[in-house]
């Protein structure tokens, strides 16, 4: 007997996509994650622009991860024009990222996944029972947005950072306010812990899965480095940015008229689980006891993990942050003199890590500093095929059980889905 | 499904609550865009408690997944533009639904940087982006909302400034049409004393065709005026244009970045 599940439209996710698992009988014949957003041609509508106009432009892929897209295009610009930003901006730019991360780490972890596990429809429905919970989650968020807003001069499509650093520098008072900050929400980190070590698991999958990430230099982190780090058990390899036509081969896939991102034929997974696969060596102090206490350890099977991932990274990036700003207090900030831009003609890559996951931007402009090619990859469309494969193996495992539906919902969840962000790339069929 | 229309200035009504001041039913909508209008509403963290309970949100998917998908609507919030079919019927049930439609962000009020292509051939570029099957989607040229639908209030912004969503919420709950600004970007910036980009460093600041509301954040920390909020109707354009041409500063150069996020024509022609 042929049957479909389908969720409509996925619901406390970013943008609008929907999920079809068909199945005849036990067996799935089909397993489409579809996306409804317009094409908005970003990459196509770059093309001409000049160099000073990209960041902000592309900033607006996405709100939530605007900061990764607005850094993540000064770098690729950067390493085209043969710009070396120094050691001060560098540091800068990777507190920022940690600013988005808590953000958006506490955004999808208490708004968007947690009143799954508890039984509720939305946060607001949480209040009354679990207002501590909520309360918990604004408040790190708000510490993520406070980080962005003092470095990027606003928490969404950032503005102060430019090509070579920034427009103004953040003041000593400023930097004292986020130190206090800080330290305040150490003690809301290790609740979350508690928190989350207490809700119960949800095995809907039990697979190999193949992680890549940007790999970290010295501290587990977002922003430093050039090397993408594939790993596919049993083997590990390492990519130059410049090279990741041969990390994300991009497949034709038949049932939905998409272009699925694949690592020798194989669907491969972004994000934080990705991420403390590849650099959890990196991870210090507490964040490594917040992995303990959350019976996290490598290797990953199930990608509800993600969500546990979030929580160690958010809790890591307290911490580095935290060292970061005290830091820049203790040297204080020197008033730099910015590198001289200009521009010349060729190419220019970089990675970071998104808090989504590995975000790709690549360019190539002509003498005059104007765009001829943009190249975007985000992770929301690496994780499609992933994403696909694990609704296959859930559905599978389950044996058609009667809760399909918010199985497969708190799966895509459990990815962090930025589907405005997805849009570019993943050449979906659009007709819904 | 009846459709209330709040007149000017009239606050959005519900009849047949007696106890303290009735919430609104609203409803919280993205379109085509990058979700960020919505997400500066819940990045209102300290108020964001206050805002549930004062307004009765029935409709918001990214926030909920248990949402009145029917019922009228006091006050419906959209972002994002009109990129497909799909786009245009959502926006027209939305109208049907809400008393008030108020359209948030440079994305619902002008089209946004999705509406940079104005004027360019959608075909061609389709057929760049996805070969001939590009041809099939659903997909047409941005339009801000107004395009399709009769907007009541525009709250503009990339994104919406947080304070002036708060306000306007506020004014709305007390029967209050909001107000907005409606000088240029200039006028904050000279207000706060930052030395001018255009004038002292030749920089092509568009602060002075570009709606303020933002505070000068840009031109405050030295970074030239982007125009993401749109045009300002009350621009002195011909006084402007001397100034850029005056400082180099090419018109073709100068109109492609305004075109950014905005259709430029809107502001040459004073049009709305």
């Amino acid at each position: 007997m042929k049957r479909t599940i389908e969720v409509n439209h996925l619901a406390r996710v970013e943008g609008h996509g929907g999920i079809v698992v068909e199945l005849d009988g036990n067996e799935v014949s089909d397993v489409q994650f579809k996306i409804f957003e317009g094409a908005r041609l970003i990459e196509r509508l770059l093309r001409g622009r000049s160099y000073g106009d990209v960041a902000q432009i592309v900033s607006r892929i996405c709100a939530i991860c605007s900061v990764a897209h607005s850094l993540t295009s000064l770098k690729a610009t950067e390493a085209a024009f043969g710009i070396r930003p120094s050691a001060q901006t560098q540091g800068l730019r990777d507190l920022m990222y940690r600013g988005e991360s808590i953000e958006s780490h506490a955004l999808h972890l208490f708004l968007l996944a947690l009143p799954d596990y508890l039984g509720y429809p939305s946060a607001a429905a949480m209040v009354e029972k679990h207002g501590d919970a909520v309360a918990i989650g604004l408040r790190l968020k708000k510490l993520g947005n406070a980080i962005q807003e003092t470095l990027g001069g606003r928490a969404i499509h950032p503005v102060n950072a430019v090509l070579g650093g920034f427009g103004a520098l953040p003041t000593t008072r400023q930097l004292v306010a986020l130190k206090d900050a800080l330290e305040r929400e150490r003690e809301d980190c290790d609740r979350m812990i508690e928190l989350l070590a207490g809700l119960p698991q949800e095995p809907f999958a039990d697979a190999d899965i193949a992680f890549a990430a940007l790999r970290s230099s010295a501290w587990y982190g977002y922003y430093h480095g050039d090397l993408i780090d594939m790993l596919a058990a049993p083997t590990r390899q390492t990519f130059a940015a410049a090279d990741y036509r041969a990390v994300a081969t991009e497949e034709v896939v038949g049932h939905s008229h998409a272009k699925h991102s694949r690592f020798e034929g194989r669907p491969f997974m972004v994000g934080a689980l990705a991420r403390l696969a590849i650099n959890g060596d990196l991870l210090r102090g507490r964040a490594v006891e917040a992995m303990q206490q959350l019976e996290l350890a490598a290797p990953f099977r199930n990608p509800m993990d993600n969500n546990k991932a979030q929580a160690v990274e958010l809790v890591n990036d307290v911490e580095a942050a935290l060292a970061t700003v005290d830091e820049l207090l203790h040297a204080g900030l020197a008033d730099e003199e910015p590198p001289s831009i200009r521009p010349r003609e060729g190419t220019g890559t970089a990675i970071t890590e998104a808090p989504r996951g590995l975000l790709i931007h690549s360019y190539t402009y002509d003498a005059g500093g104007h765009i001829v090619r943009a190249d975007v990859i985000t992770p929301t469309a690496i994780n499609a095929a992933s994403m696909e494969d694990h609704f296959r193996h859930a559905v599978a495992r389950s044996k058609g059980g009667d809760d399909m539906a918010r199985m497969l919902e708190m799966i895509a969840r459990a990815y962090d889905p930025c589907i405005s962000c997805s849009v570019h790339v993943v050449r979906k069929d659009h007709v819904a | 499904m009846t459709r209330r229309r709040a007149g000017k200035g009239a606050a959005p009504g519900q009849e047949g609550r007696t106890s303290e001041m009735s919430a609104p039913s609203v409803g919280i909508f993205g379109l085509t865009g990058c979700a960020g209008d919505q997400l500066v509403i819940l990045n209102c963290e300290d108020q964001l408690l206050d805002i549930l309970r004062a307004l009765e949100v029935k409709d918001f998917s990214m926030a909920s997944s248990a949402n009145d998908t029917e019922s009228a609507l006091d006050i419906a919030f959209v972002e994002g533009a009109v990129l497909s079919k799909r786009d245009e019927e959502t926006l027209r049930r939305i109208r049907e639904r809400a008393g008030l439609l108020v359209a948030i962000g440079t994305c619902a009020v002008w089209g946004g940087i999705a509406a940079m292509d104005r004027g360019m051939d959608r075909e061609g570029l389709l057929r760049d982006v996805y070969g001939e099957a590009g041809l099939e989607f659903d997909t047409m040229a941005a339009k801000a909302l107004h395009e399709v639908v009769d907007v009541d209030l525009k709250i503009t912004g990339c994104p919406i400034e947080a304070d002036e969503l708060i306000a306007g919420i506020a004014g709305l709950l007390n029967g209050n049409r909001p107000l907005t600004v409606t000088t240029p970007v200039c006028a904050e910036c000279k207000m706060q004393e930052h030395s001018c980009l255009l004038v002292e460093s030749s920089l092509p600041c568009l602060g002075p065709l570009t709606v303020g509301g933002c505070g000068a954040r840009c031109p405050g920390l030295g970074i030239p005026c982007v125009a993401c909020r749109g045009p300002c109707m009350d621009a002195n354009v011909e006084s402007a244009l001397a100034t850029y041409e005056e400082k180099g500063i090419a018109r073709g150069q100068l109109e492609r970045k305004l075109a950014t996020f905005a259709p430029w024509r809107s502001v040459a022609t004073h049009e709305s």
